[in-house]
């Protein structure tokens, strides 16, 4: 609509994140470090899963609403994809603490603290809901900053720009916060929470294709915020009880 | 890292606000001369013509390479440096003069031609002190590096799109050329200097202070330490650089920078040495007369330079494959900070080249979409980070350019192809995972 709305939109998908930023990662460089990383892992799963879909693209679909199976298949194999990079990301970050301790440990200093290595967790993840922001986001933004707005026949309440905000940052709060949670599983061998990460991404990305109905949005944006919620308060819960459990060993 | 960031930051800026009214007024210069692209073209001829001119832009930079290196030889300094203080001047003044006015009829900003004289000329003028003088506080000169890297960036985004491309290939192939194969020209300029332990006139961005004590060697054991630590946690085993001061007749100053060294703004990770390694360290410096202060390093990295100027690197020192060596074993605590961070504040000297053609890479990408310049960013700061590790192995002068435009432009082209349909597709019905 204006500037002022397009830096507006830009802010309501970004704003925590940015928060999140200035106060906890930007103190240390090596978080900010993994934070571009991460989003560069991201980006390239995005470029990897556009590859292979892009010959399937765009989606013929015939006004009888089949278009849920293409779309729901193309949002189950990214989110299995995903996941399983999410795996790996583990894996690499295991042999970098692996080597930090060494480092540490052959100067005599102390190793890598609870905290920090939730902090890197908690990087990680941002740099994927900032990925996931602004390719699902800003890039669509552009034409936000100039005078008119644009409407979404399926979601007619709200300018498309808007609503896509909204649940980019429901989406940037899922994915900074499971990214904890599932590093944590991973570190403990805890079953539970390592399954609950790929399960909450699933029903999220599933939970979209609800817009696809006509006023969808209406229910899926709500529906997708109790997911955010969830996550956020598994994630708060599962750290305040290994602090706990740290302090009192 | 932030420099780098910055400058294409407002380039992409600038190219987002001047996109609409330059339109396509095709500019012939040196990038051009052999063909000029119309959008009526068919890919074969554009693709044609972009070689053409691509082969004659590295043969002109090379040329101008050819002579600068023979000037270094037959000692010709003062004339290198009053010609990079003239080509400074230039670039503020006739190049950025109409970007300038561009900006102003953009924005209907109401000034006079007289008041806009004025302020033009001033601005010129104290880049042009700034870039070579040691009076001048590092912010000014910092942010006159970067407005040379904008003006220069924003002037090179005009070029039509083909040739853009096959220009920014061309060029990486063409530091990866003159850096390291045997009769390349950059690399003969850093031996020679390296040979004569003299340093370059050339334009170079440095992110810390610097002093120009002209002490030699002369320095309390006290302070030493304290200062060494300090220095080391700035260099560390990469980049480039010249002292911009070096080019006035005393190569032997420069010890004295350590006292200034402050954890560098670009906020990078910093080796900061432990306080067993210092003596080593100590010994070695003690035979050095001359230093390049903070340099760290055999490991350099030259940049390109474009046609106006050209901004060189610098040959190692001694001291610094040792100060190398001790930073390759990092870590060492922050106080009272529990993580052991990798820290390398590196006091970052980045040639001006590679400023102007990431800025150049990251503008092209700009005209397209936002998702493609997001891309490309994170593809050239991941390529910086892989050439400073790979430096930090290597040890001897690296091109800059490279890996970080390979990168971008593969980024680029899988973005644009494959990403956005898939992306654009999937969001814009309101379904995103």
């Amino acid at each position: 609509m204006t500037v002022a709305a397009g830096i507006g939109y830009a802010l309501l998908a970004l704003g925590p994140s940015l928060s999140l930023f200035v106060a906890v990662i930007s103190q240390k460089p090596f978080l900010i470090l993994t934070v571009l990383s991460s989003t560069l892992l991201w980006l390239m799963s995005l470029i990897v899963l556009a590859g292979v879909w892009r010959a399937f693209l765009p989606f013929k679909t015939t006004p009888s609403s089949s278009a849920w199976l293409p779309y729901s298949i193309l949002i189950l194999s990214s989110v299995v994809f995903q996941e399983g990079l999410r795996v790996l990301f583990w894996r690499i970050y295991k042999k970098l603490e692996d080597i930090l301790d060494a480092f540490a440990d052959r100067v005599s200093k102390p190793r890598l603290f609870l905290t920090d290595k939730m902090q890197i967790a908690l990087a990680g993840g941002m740099g994927h809901g900032v990925a996931h922001a602004v390719f699902f986001c800003l890039s669509l933004l552009t034409p936000a900053f100039g005078p008119a707005t644009f409407y979404v026949e399926k979601c007619s309440q709200m300018p498309f720009f808007l609503v896509s905000s909204m649940i980019a940052l429901a989406f940037v709060t899922i994915h900074t916060f499971s990214m904890v949670i599932a590093f944590n599983g991973y570190a403990e061998g805890n079953r539970v929470d390592q399954l609950i990460v790929p399960v909450v991404h699933l029903v999220a990305g599933m939970l979209t294709l609800v817009n696809l109905a006509s006023g969808g949005c209406i229910i899926g944006i709500p529906l997708l915020y109790c997911m955010a919620l969830f996550t956020l308060l598994h994630c708060g819960k599962m750290v305040w009880k290994r602090l706990a459990d740290s302090q009192n060993r | 890292m932030s420099p780098v960031s910055i400058c294409m930051f407002l380039v992409v800026l600038l190219v987002y606000s001047l996109t609409n009214t330059s339109a396509s007024s095709a500019v012939r210069t040196a990038a051009n001369l052999v063909y000029l692209e119309s959008p009526t073209d068919t890919p074969a001829e554009k693709l044609e013509g972009a070689l053409l001119n691509a082969l004659v832009f590295v043969i002109l930079i090379a040329f101008v390479t050819f002579v600068l290196v023979l000037l270094y030889y037959y000692r010709c300094t003062s004339f290198l440096k009053h010609y990079t203080r003239f080509s400074a001047f230039f670039v503020l003044s006739f190049m950025g003069g109409p970007i300038f006015l561009t900006i102003i009829q953009h924005f209907n900003i109401p000034v006079d031609s007289v008041t806009c004289f004025i302020l033009l000329f001033n601005f010129s003028i104290l880049g042009v002190l700034s870039v070579f003088s040691n009076g001048v506080p590092i912010l000014i000169r910092q942010s006159y590096m970067v407005a040379l890297g904008i003006v220069v960036a924003a002037w090179f985004t005009r070029l039509p799109e083909w040739t853009t491309w096959v220009l920014l290939v061309a060029l990486a192939l063409y530091d990866l050329v003159a850096v390291l194969a045997p009769g390349g020209p950059l690399k003969i300029l850093v031996e020679l200097a390296s040979r004569r332990q003299e340093e370059l006139p050339a334009l170079v961005y440095e992110a810390r202070p610097t002093t120009n004590a002209n002490i030699s060697g002369s320095r309390g054991g006290s302070t030493l330490a304290g200062l060494l630590v300090a220095g080391m946690s700035q260099n560390d085993g990469s980049d480039h650089g010249v002292e911009l001061q070096a080019v006035s007749a005393s190569p032997r100053t420069n010890i004295g920078n350590y006292e200034n060294e402050i954890a560098s703004e670009s906020g990078h990770m910093v080796i900061n040495m432990d306080n067993d390694d210092e003596e080593e360290v100590e010994v070695v410096r003690e035979d050095q007369e001359e230093t390049s202060p903070l340099m760290a390093g055999n490991s350099r990295e030259r940049s390109r330079s474009p046609m106006m100027y050209e901004s060189t690197d610098n040959s190692s020192r001694r001291l610094n494959e040792v100060a190398v060596a001790e930073m390759m074993r990092p870590r060492r605590e922050r106080d009272g900070d529990e993580m052991i961070e990798v820290m390398n504040g590196r006091g970052i000297k980045l040639g001006l080249g590679d400023f102007v053609f990431y800025s150049v890479l990251v503008g092209r990408a700009a005209m397209y979409d936002l998702m493609t310049v997001y891309a490309c960013y994170l593809a050239i700061i991941s390529g910086l980070g892989c050439t400073l590790i790979l430096l930090a192995v290597c040890r001897h002068a690296l091109p800059a350019l490279p890996i970080s435009i390979a990168l971008g432009v593969i980024f680029y082209f899988l973005t644009r192809l494959l990403m956005e349909p898939f992306v654009v597709g999937t969001s814009s019905n309101l379904m995103m995972f």
